[in-house]
């Protein structure tokens, strides 16, 4: 029921608060990419550039080489990740939602322990490098994001409730079998919470950096997040070392902060791109299972 | 009924397909760690030794030509050392993920050979859990060239009387002191020559000048502070976290006390002083931040002196202003360096820079001997450190120089790891390196070696008091930074730091400490 009653001013200044608290950062980090690298230097960080500089794009885009291929291996592993991984969550989760499936309590208490506990790290990268050997390769970091319990239960809550049992039952009656029932008419129901979960799990695929220290050796498959991280741990570990190793020699060569800062805005792009063509889903795809009608 | 057979045949054949596709990842990626290939060395036979490839685990950043310099190492070894046998595999880790994966690989049994590591990357946790391979037979029976320059000082990695880490031959300590903005010297004609006295107490008058005449520029950029290694070299002796030998107090009954840092009359002082200059607006107020660096203050030309560690030149000592050509490169601007102490021989110092042999190394025997040829063999050294000749370097007047119109970025293998294995001293040195570099670091070693610290070669056991020491450190966290940098004033917070340690239960370790250089006296006749 849509109503035209004014928002409690409140609840606008607390949100615009948080507005703020999220784009001031946000602000500063573009105003340090395009700054003078002396200036910021001599007078800090500033909200607005006392003199623009875009030679830290320049240098991005002279040394394009890695980034481009850090942004070519993120994007193929969230595109081809996020379709395996719809197809395998929802998969199950349809079957869960299914009241004819033998296996619900069982598998249900199985996904419920995993979203509860996990394995360990250990466990986790043995079964990845002995078990499935796909260290150093493109699979090590599509294959551990798969499934998630979480998406897993939201997306059954939303088959169970807003899709009708007869209408698969219908369906059955004429004469769909499994696969036709669940291509053909669920899937096609189920846009706004694939759209919901398809965006947790595409930003979960883009951020993740931690796959690829685990897994990945060749400098070739860095995703983008990772080569970012990467980055910055290497500044601040560099100065551990001239602190502890005594290395006279070591020279210690910091990537400016310009670079530094340029480099995160250039990681942001397609998610902020993303975002605003899923968020219309977003609301429904989330409460549609709690509230009905 | 049914439905639970229904199921059991849906699981067993989702298990099964599972298996397959397992086994299909495991044959199209296997190849590589697992198995050693044969290097095509059909002639040597006859030493009797199977082809082995020793896996290197050291950190650095990714060098684009890793692989050809990998391949350059093994055809050198191959025809420099054919009786050995012996490839190599390059097996770098980033700085930033180093903790994390060699954990995991240690953790997994992965395989792999030589690995670098060091007091400060848990040298002791590895030694514990058992990931690395005692040395004391192998290093006798193979490590001939490593005896010849490191036999005096392997007590650093003896844990439970076993070797576990062989040090890089190379500086045995460090010298500190201070480092200025030449012109601001220059301009204000400072008379540098004070410092002989080794003490930082004679900068106050200069930091006051520049303060009162020069605004935007900070007098001290921290953080380099009087607290950090000045203090700790120039006053102590580190026997285990807070626990230390307070090597000013000379008389004979407690040359071997052990105490508790923060209560060293030094550190009060120097405390003070420090909190003295902050209060005064010596100091930066950012000095603790972390990632900032003092270097940039320099070249922006906002600082005039900050405390650090000297660069190792000829004829180096105390209160002897020299130019700093390290950081001269780095900033553009001319710095000037005055030493105020120079490192005693610390057990500490060998252990900062090891190689070790991993337990699941498949030959120790083999990784022994490629270590050792590190420590004879310039050319090996040389292809490690800087490559192929060449392609990412040139010599220039016998010193190394990058490819005309390469950069270091560009060039495809450029890293400084020298420091990481073998004998640094059989090293080249850069173009716009002293060449006479390593000369300067022999007659500094001998300086160093001279004077010995009260309890060279003792090593401290940290087993019994493990959960002490963390909570220690955690004691600690909160207000090391704030007096390091003078922001805390000591008077009112080490009183209350040592009510924390004590609740921490620092009775326990310092008792613990003394009982073990005790021990280590009795057993070395001290």
């Amino acid at each position: 029921m849509p109503t035209k009653k004014r928002t409690n001013p409140l609840i606008l200044v607390v949100l615009s608060l948080f507005s703020l608290a999220c784009i001031i950062p946000f602000w500063l980090v573009l105003t340090v990419s395009i700054s003078d690298e002396n200036e910021v230097l001599r007078n800090g960080y500033s909200f607005w550039p006392e003199k623009f500089s875009f030679v830290a794009y320049q240098y991005l885009i002279q040394d394009s080489g890695t980034i481009v291929r850090a942004y070519g291996v993120s994007i193929f592993v969230t595109v081809v990740g996020v379709i395996a991984s719809l197809f395998v969550t929802s998969a199950m989760a349809y079957s869960l939602s299914r009241r004819d499936f033998p296996l619900r309590g069982a598998l249900s208490i199985y996904i419920l322990i995993t979203m509860l506990f996990s394995g360990g790290l250990l466990p986790w990268y043995l079964v990845y490098t002995r078990l499935l050997h796909v260290q150093d390769t493109l699979l090590a970091l599509i294959i551990p994001g798969l499934i998630g319990g979480f998406n897993v239960i939201i997306m059954r809550t939303f088959f169970t409730t807003s899709i009708p049992p007869s209408l698969i039952d219908s369906a059955q009656i004429d004469g769909a079998g499994d696969y036709r029932t669940y291509f053909s008419i669920i899937l096609p129901l189920s846009l706004p919470v694939m759209a919901t979960i398809g965006l947790f799990i595409t930003v979960s695929y883009w951020n993740d950096w931690f796959t690829s220290l685990v897994f990945i050796q060749n400098e070739k498959l860095y995703s983008l997040q990772y080569l970012l991280n990467k980055t910055l741990m290497n500044a601040s570990f560099l100065q551990t070392i001239a602190n502890k190793a005594y290395s006279s020699t070591a020279q210690i060569t910091q990537p400016l902060e310009s670079i530094r800062m340029a480099m995160a805005m250039v990681a942001i792009g397609p998610l902020v791109l993303v975002f605003p063509f899923l968020q219309k889903y977003f609301v429904k795809g989330l409460t549609v299972g709690a509230v009905k009608g | 009924m049914k439905w639970y057979k229904k199921g059991a045949v849906i699981l067993s054949s989702l298990m099964l397909s599972v298996a397959i596709v397992a086994a299909g990842c495991s044959d199209n990626t296997k190849d590589g760690s697992g198995s050693s290939q044969p290097s095509g060395t059909g002639g040597n036979e006859g030493s009797g030794l199977k082809p082995y490839e020793v896996i290197m685990v050291y950190p650095d950043a990714p060098q684009k030509d890793n692989e050809k310099v990998q391949d350059a190492i093994n055809d050198y070894l191959n025809k420099t050392y054919p009786e050995m046998n012996v490839t190599v595999k390059l097996n770098p880790i980033d700085w930033g993920a180093w903790s994390d994966k060699t954990n995991l690989m240690m953790a997994s049994g992965d395989k792999f050979d030589l690995i670098f590591t060091a007091d400060w990357l848990n040298f002791q946790q590895q030694v514990t859990k058992g990931a690395l391979l005692p040395l004391d037979e192998l290093l006798a029976k193979y490590g001939p060239d490593i005896e010849a320059v490191e036999k005096d000082y392997h007590d650093a990695a003896k844990r439970g009387g076993k070797l576990y880490g062989i040090h890089t031959h190379q500086e045995l300590g460090n010298p500190q002191g201070l480092a200025f903005s030449k012109e601001l010297v220059d301009k204000y004609q400072f008379d540098l020559s004070v410092f002989k006295s080794g003490k930082v107490e004679d900068l106050e008058p200069m930091l006051k000048i520049i303060k009162e005449n020069e605004p935007g520029v900070t007098p001290l950029v921290g953080p380099g502070f009087p607290l950090d290694a000045y203090y700790g070299s120039s006053s102590t002796d580190g026997v285990a976290n807070v626990a230390v030998l307070d090597i000013r107090d000379t008389s004979p009954e407690n040359m071997y006390k052990v105490v508790n840092t923060y209560e060293v009359p030094r550190y009060m002082e120097l405390a003070k002083l420090t909190h003295k200059w902050f209060e005064a607006g010596y100091i930066n107020k950012d000095a603790t931040t972390a990632g900032l660096d003092i270097w940039k203050k320099f070249q922006a030309k906002r600082a005039f002196a900050t405390v650090a560690d000297m660069d190792i030149v000829a004829n180096l000592d105390i209160g002897v202003p020299m130019p700093m050509p390290s950081k001269t490169a780095v900033t553009g601007t001319h710095i000037i360096q005055v030493p105020l102490n120079i490192d005693r021989l610390q057990t500490g110092k060998m252990a900062a820079t090891m190689q070790a042999i991993s337990k699941t190394s498949k030959d120790p025997e083999r990784a022994m001997m490629l270590l050792n040829l590190f420590f004879k063999d310039k050319e090996l050294l040389t292809l490690f450190n800087f490559g192929i000749e060449g392609t990412h370097y040139v010599v220039k007047d016998g010193q190394i120089a990058l490819p005309d119109g390469k950069t270091s970025d560009t060039v495809g293998y450029y890293h400084d790891n020298m420091w990481q294995i073998g004998n640094q001293m059989l090293n080249y040195t850069r173009v716009g390196e002293d060449p006479k570099k390593y000369e300067n670091y022999e007659a500094f070693n001998k300086k160093v070696a001279e004077k010995e610290s009260r309890i060279f070669g003792f090593v401290f056991d940290p087993e019994p008091v493990k959960d002490v020491l963390i909570a220690i450190d955690n004691a600690k966290k909160s207000f090391d930074d704030g007096l390091r940098s003078g922001q805390l004033d000591p008077e009112e917070n080490i009183p209350k730091l040592l009510d924390k340690l004590k609740a921490a239960g620092i009775d326990k370790l310092m008792a613990e400490a003394q009982k073990q250089v005790d021990e280590w006296r009795a057993a070395n006749g001290k």
